[in-house]
């Protein structure tokens, strides 16, 4: 056995070592169809299946094949028709929205009716999948008027139906009613519609499905029936001019990197970190996008028991925080501060003239007012931070305005190889809170442990967490902050309770008139940035690279230019390879 | 090194082994460069005190250059750069030194108390006691203790460098288990166990007043492998962000470099902490292989392959 | 003993220690904090829809009840159905498992291969100026960090040289068009191992090459090696025909032992090239609570680091007549 294979040892090496040259040789970097656009994911998609897919990378690969009635316009963010017709007809004795169709098809070439949006809203509602069921739950009945109109009865006015529930998309009934069907009649019907294999996903996208091979590259070509095709919608000409796209699968930013440069991937779907971008600009292959985003990074305090109860404490330790600090060092600069929950950029929501706790001040400048406002609350230290003098010394022993030592507390963080940026901020946040002698230490955390501490356990004292892509409606505000949230599995985290806060949040649920509803999301927000439940610290910019060399006409917009105008405008460039 | 060696030998004795030993190991030459290379290291541990009393900013964990706040190449106030928040590399890179001392040293030692206790009380228990602690060495060996520390710190949220420490040597006791157990089985045999029992000496007294000191200097060669595969666990813990980040170690250096994507753009940044690594791995594995001819040569057939434990 | 018994012996030992590792992994994923349905919290999932997810994946049955219904499927092969995938996970490990098994089979055989062979000549060198500097040479090479390695081999040899692939197993521009034939398919991943197994190559091969002189310097000492010299056997086929093969022993063990280390480096070798193995899905199915894909995946890297084991150990009773067990 062993003997002969060391005997021969040096022949079977040489075989092998010719195999591998003969392999070199016989290939290079594979020819490739200049029509065909290769986009680079960190993560292979996870599933096909629309119900189940909860990674960002199959919801990726799904928003090209699943339509919604509407979508963004990427300049206003205004709804635009997408599968619809037109904007939506408002019957107020009714309290319903008739909606008309336009002639769109599956990617099997039969028509996409009413009768499918019907089909799609029941079945979520059947299965309550979740979700989806939180944004239909309120439709109470979805009728197909005829093939090409649909009307949804709501149960009550409810604002996030135009600005959310109809952004979700649709799917053809002939391929998902057996498998309804099926899974209806199992034990199980939720997990059995989850966990259905779909190979060949019908849709009505510009793209669909060809090849998937798991752990190499999922193929994908055009869709011969796409509606869009040549239309104008937004202003914009829809394609898609590629013949075919291919999903690439980059483990690390870095090879995906080097893959974009050496024009080995057209467009690498991820927002990266800022450290790549000089290297990028430099190459003549490469450019980068730098696109606002609608994202959330917050610390939050868990305000059901002291000192974070205390909005005094809650206001020092917003002004210690100096925002500035962090997004020029930590995010380098590609970031936007934040003073409200509702990211600026979120220009028709956003609150104007909120404070802005120690903007422009100096370290010092910030422990002294930090240090003022706590004293006068009734905070004391055994030595203070700032001493007879005006100086700011380290303090030590600080003690509650109860008489009692303040406790040393943490913050969780996620993890570092889940976010390095959340987890260096957590570490310079505890130095500046030790500035002024609270006993804060950053706790990094996976972020299942992290999430069932802070969600259903309540057991914590602050956390930094953040919300990558914050749906544009405001609607969110409810979610954290209304008491009926503040409860074991629920969004408010905080366990903040505002009965003020509550009437406003309960209106702007109801309000359908957008001018009505600005207002009152304007006056949540006053609430909450004199309230503090929530320090909001940064928004990122997305920053996204494309290669130069093949496609060009990427279209941006919030939350940068991976999304489905840019698939259905870019163009091959015309130079042959 | 004389302390450990048989207790009941005359003192001038004992100073004249040491002294023999030292000099084989001095004329070997990979021993005399991993004898260097760690002299470099502790010096390198000893003097990362030294920079943040010069200037807070050279702080490895928070100070930052106040004019610097972007990866910077090397220049006169930053001798090897600073990394993306303005951190000067050369205290971080310091500091490192220290932390990988303490973990590997740690937890070495921890696994070798573990390995030599247990692997003392299956040569001499023999027996059930031995198949059974031999069957559970097994087991620990075949672990992949790389992923299960790594399932662990994703499971019990981000551990601490102590927590981390601790689980590396609960994995690496086992191979020094073995080599502790055929010693004292061979010990065993010898007459002067036999005289103590006939002489009453109890079975504790026994396992460590003369079974423990023979093969001490085993155990202490050991330990030298487990430092380097100690330090390559931390560092490829914190290389995939599962390290405390509490901690400034050359595993984290890396992690920064490579999450930040400063990977293939700042190499004053990527490779002096990859080297050090390598380095210092590199300096204990030399000076273990040195003692290891010093005490015998003959051993090299027992052992078996731990460079590969990353 | 005889092989026979020494093989049943081992396998009943494996299957025992398989079966703790079986409840160990059980039991940690379960008092875990963080429950898999937590990973997949957005915004837009309700309390309510968490219940009704932790309901039907039978979550929220008592400890006992979902061992016992872990066991019973774990003897029928019903490893269970992946979280995120939604496919059963018997179906993923097998997609994964072979890339890592060619990958790193391949590496280790490599390697050893040419430990050995540069092993046996540098034995004959003892002494000499090429015997240390060789040695210093491997003591280098198997102590470089594994994952800084590798990306500086990435970047040297992909990016800045070029003509090798930046990572995955194959190049999909050439696998999607369907005429490619089964050859250049082979030849594709062969290609795209190149990288992977010379970074394993460098790091592995330094420590068979000194096991290997070791082994052969005590050899040469043996008896019989005296004899082949005496019979007037030339240098070149005592050193062949008669130490090298038996000098070759401690190699396999150390073969045996060092592929359950590769499986541990596995995961850092694997994300680092992107390579769809099954290291890498295990950090994946671990870090986002996917409870069925880790455990199932664990268990077939421990199962596989076993056999391999107790391969090794049957080949070393088989080639050594003087070991005993």
């Amino acid at each position: 056995m062993l003997l002969p294979v060391i005997r021969h040892g040096k022949m079977l090496t040489g075989f092998l070592l010719s195999c591998l040259l003969a392999a070199l040789i016989s290939c290079g970097p594979g020819k490739h169809d200049s029509q065909m656009l290769r986009i680079g994911l960190m993560e292979e998609p996870r599933t096909t299946n629309v119900w189940l897919a909860s990674d960002a990378n199959s919801r990726k690969v799904l928003s090209l094949i699943y339509q919604p009635l509407y979508t963004y316009d990427p300049d206003t963010l205004d709804l635009a028709p997408w599968l619809a017709a037109s904007m939506p007809e408002y019957d107020p004795a009714t309290e319903s929205y008739t909606i008309r169709l336009r002639h769109a098809k599956w990617s099997d070439g039969t028509p996409l009716t009413a009768h499918d949006v019907v089909f799609t809203v029941d079945l979520i509602r059947q299965f309550q999948v979740p979700r989806y069921y939180a944004q239909w739950q309120f439709v109470e009945k979805t009728v197909a008027v005829d093939d090409q109109t649909v009307r949804f009865f709501l149960s009550q006015p409810r604002a996030i139906f135009l600005t959310k529930t109809l952004v979700s998309f649709i799917v053809p009934k002939s391929q998902w009613a057996p498998i309804a069907q099926q899974a209806g009649s199992t034990k199980k019907p939720l997990v059995a519609l989850m966990n259905a294999k779909i190979p060949k996903p019908l849709g009505s996208g510009p793209y669909m499905l060809e090849q998937w091979r798991q752990g190499a590259f999922l193929h994908m070509k055009k869709n011969p029936h796409f509606f869009g095709k040549n239309l104008v919608i937004c202003n914009r000409r829809l394609g898609p001019h590629a013949d075919a796209i291919l999903f690439k699968m980059y483990s690390t930013a870095d090879v995906a990197i080097l893959a974009l440069k050496k024009d080995a991937v057209d467009f690498f779907w991820w927002s990266i970190q800022p450290g790549y971008i000089d290297g990028l600009e430099k190459n003549r292959n490469t450019k980068i996008f730098l696109s606002d985003r609608s994202a959330l990074y917050y610390m939050g305090f868990n305000v059901r028991h002291a000192p974070f109860s205390d909005p005094d404490f809650r206001r020092a330790a917003t002004i210690l925080i100096d925002k500035d600090f962090i997004i020029e060092r930590v995010l380098q600069g590609y970031a936007a501060s934040m003073d409200s929950i509702v990211p600026s950029e979120n220009i028709f929501w956003h609150a104007a003239d909120l404070p802005q706790y120690g903007h422009g001040l100096s370290r010092e400048e910030r422990i002294q007012m930090a240090f003022r406002l706590l004293s006068d609350a009734g905070y004391t230290w055994d030595r203070p931070p700032v001493n007879a003098a005006g100086k700011v010394v380290s303090p030590s022993g600080i003690i509650l305005p109860s008489g009692r030592p303040m406790d040393a507390f943490t913050i969780l963080t996620p993890p570092a190889d889940y976010d390095p940026a959340r987890a260096t901020c957590g570490v310079i946040i505890q130095e500046w809170l030790k500035d002024l002698g609270i006993p804060a230490s950053t706790r990094p955390m996976s972020f299942g442990a992290l999430l069932q501490r802070i969600k259903d356990r309540q057991d914590f004292d602050t956390f930094i967490l953040g919300y990558g892509q914050l749906s544009l409606d405001p609607d969110y505000l409810n979610n954290f902050f209304h008491s009926a949230n503040d409860r074991p599995g629920g969004w408010n985290m905080s366990g903040y309770r505002n009965p003020e806060f509550d009437r406003l949040a309960d209106a702007s649920v109801q309000a359908m008139e957008p001018a009505r509803r600005q207002e009152l999301v304007w006056e949540m927000q006053r609430i909450l940035m004199a309230d503090l439940p929530y320090i909001p610290l940064y928004n990122p910019v997305a920053i996204e690279a494309v290669g130069t060399q093949r496609f060009e006409g990427w279209e941006q917009m919030i939350d940068g230019i991976g999304n489905i105008w840019s698939i259905c405008r870019v163009k091959p460039l015309a130079a042959p390879m | 090194m004389q302390n450990m060696t048989a207790k009941q030998a005359p003192r001038s004795y004992k100073v004249q082994r040491f002294l023999d030993g030292w000099s084989l190991f001095y004329e070997n030459l990979i021993g005399k460069i991993g004898l260097y290379l760690l002299i470099l290291f502790g010096l390198m541990a000893i003097v990362s005190y030294i920079p943040p009393h010069v200037d807070p900013m050279y702080h490895p964990m928070t100070g930052v250059d106040p004019d610097i706040s972007y990866a910077s190449p090397p220049s006169a106030r930053h001798w090897l750069g600073t990394d993306n928040i303005g951190r000067d590399i050369l205290s971080q890179l310091l500091t490192g030194a220290r932390v990988a001392f303490l973990v590997g040293i740690t937890a070495a030692f921890i696994s070798i108390v573990i390995g030599t206790l247990l692997g003392m009380v299956a040569g001499y228990g023999g027996k059930i006691l031995d198949a059974l602690l031999m069957r559970l060495a097994d087991m620990v060996m075949v672990m992949p203790s790389l992923l299960v520390i790594l399932l662990l710190s994703v499971l019990f949220g981000q551990l601490s460098i102590w927590t981390i420490v601790i689980l590396i040597a609960l994995f690496r006791w086992p191979a020094v288990a073995r080599v502790i157990r055929s010693q004292t089985l061979t010990l065993k045999q010898r007459p002067f166990i036999d005289m103590a029992r006939v002489a009453g000496a109890s079975h504790l007294r026994i396992l460590f007043r003369h079974i423990l000191p023979n093969v001490l200097p085993m155990a202490l060669l050991y330990m030298t492998f487990r430092i380097t595969s100690a330090i390559i666990v931390e560092a490829a813990l914190s290389f995939l962000g599962f390290g405390d980040p509490n901690t400034v170690s050359w595993g984290m250096m890396l992690q920064w470099v490579w999450k930040t994507g400063h990977m293939f753009q700042a190499p004053y940044w990527l490779l002096p902490p990859g080297i050090c690594i390598s380095l210092m791995t590199l300096s204990f594995y030399m000076m273990g292989r040195a003692m290891e001819e010093v005490l015998d040569p003959r051993l090299r057939k027992i052992r078996k392959t731990d460079h590969a434990a990353t | 003993m005889n092989m026979k018994k020494l093989i049943l012996r081992r396998s009943i030992e494996i299957l025992a220690v398989f079966f703790i590792i079986l409840t160990g992994l059980f039991l940690l994923f379960h008092i875990a904090p963080g429950d898999p349905v937590s990973m997949m919290v957005d915004l837009t999932m309700t309390p309510e829809d968490v219940e009704r997810l932790v309901a039907q994946l039978g979550l929220d049955q008592p400890l006992w009840t979902q061992y016992l219904y872990y066991l019973k499927n774990f003897v029928t092969g019903n490893f269970g159905t992946s979280f995120h995938y939604g496919r059963p996970v018997i179906q993923i490990i097998g997609e994964r498992l072979p890339a890592t098994i060619l990958l790193f089979t391949t590496a280790t055989i490599l390697a050893a291969m040419a430990g050995v062979w540069w092993g046996k000549r540098i034995a004959w060198y003892k002494g000499k100026a090429v015997d240390t500097w060789v040695t210093i040479f491997s003591l280098v090479c198997s102590t470089l960090f594994l994952p800084w390695i590798a990306l500086l081999s990435i970047w040297l040899f992909a990016y800045w040289v070029g003509g090798f692939p930046l990572s995955g197993m194959m190049t999909p521009e050439l696998w999607v068009v369907p005429d490619t034939g089964i050859v250049s398919k082979a030849a594709d991943v062969a290609y795209h191992m190149l990288l992977p197994l010379m970074t394993l190559f460098i790091v592995n091969t330094g420590s068979y090459l000194l096991i290997m002189r070791s082994s052969m310097l005590e050899t040469l000492k043996e008896d019989y090696i005296l004899t082949a010299r005496a019979k007037g056997l030339t240098e070149r086929q005592v050193r062949n025909r008669h130490a090298a093969p038996n000098a070759a022993l401690p190699v396999v063990t150390s073969v045996g032992l060092s592929l359950a280390f590769s499986v541990n480096g596995g995961a850092l070798t694997e994300t680092v090239f992107s390579w769809p193995g099954i290291g890498r899905e295990l950090i994946f199915a671990v870090s986002n609570s996917d409870y069925p894909l880790a455990m199932a995946s664990f268990l077939f890297i421990a199962l596989v680091v076993l056999v391999a084991n107790l391969i090794v150990d049957i080949l070393y009773a088989y080639l050594d007549p003087r070991i005993s067990y």
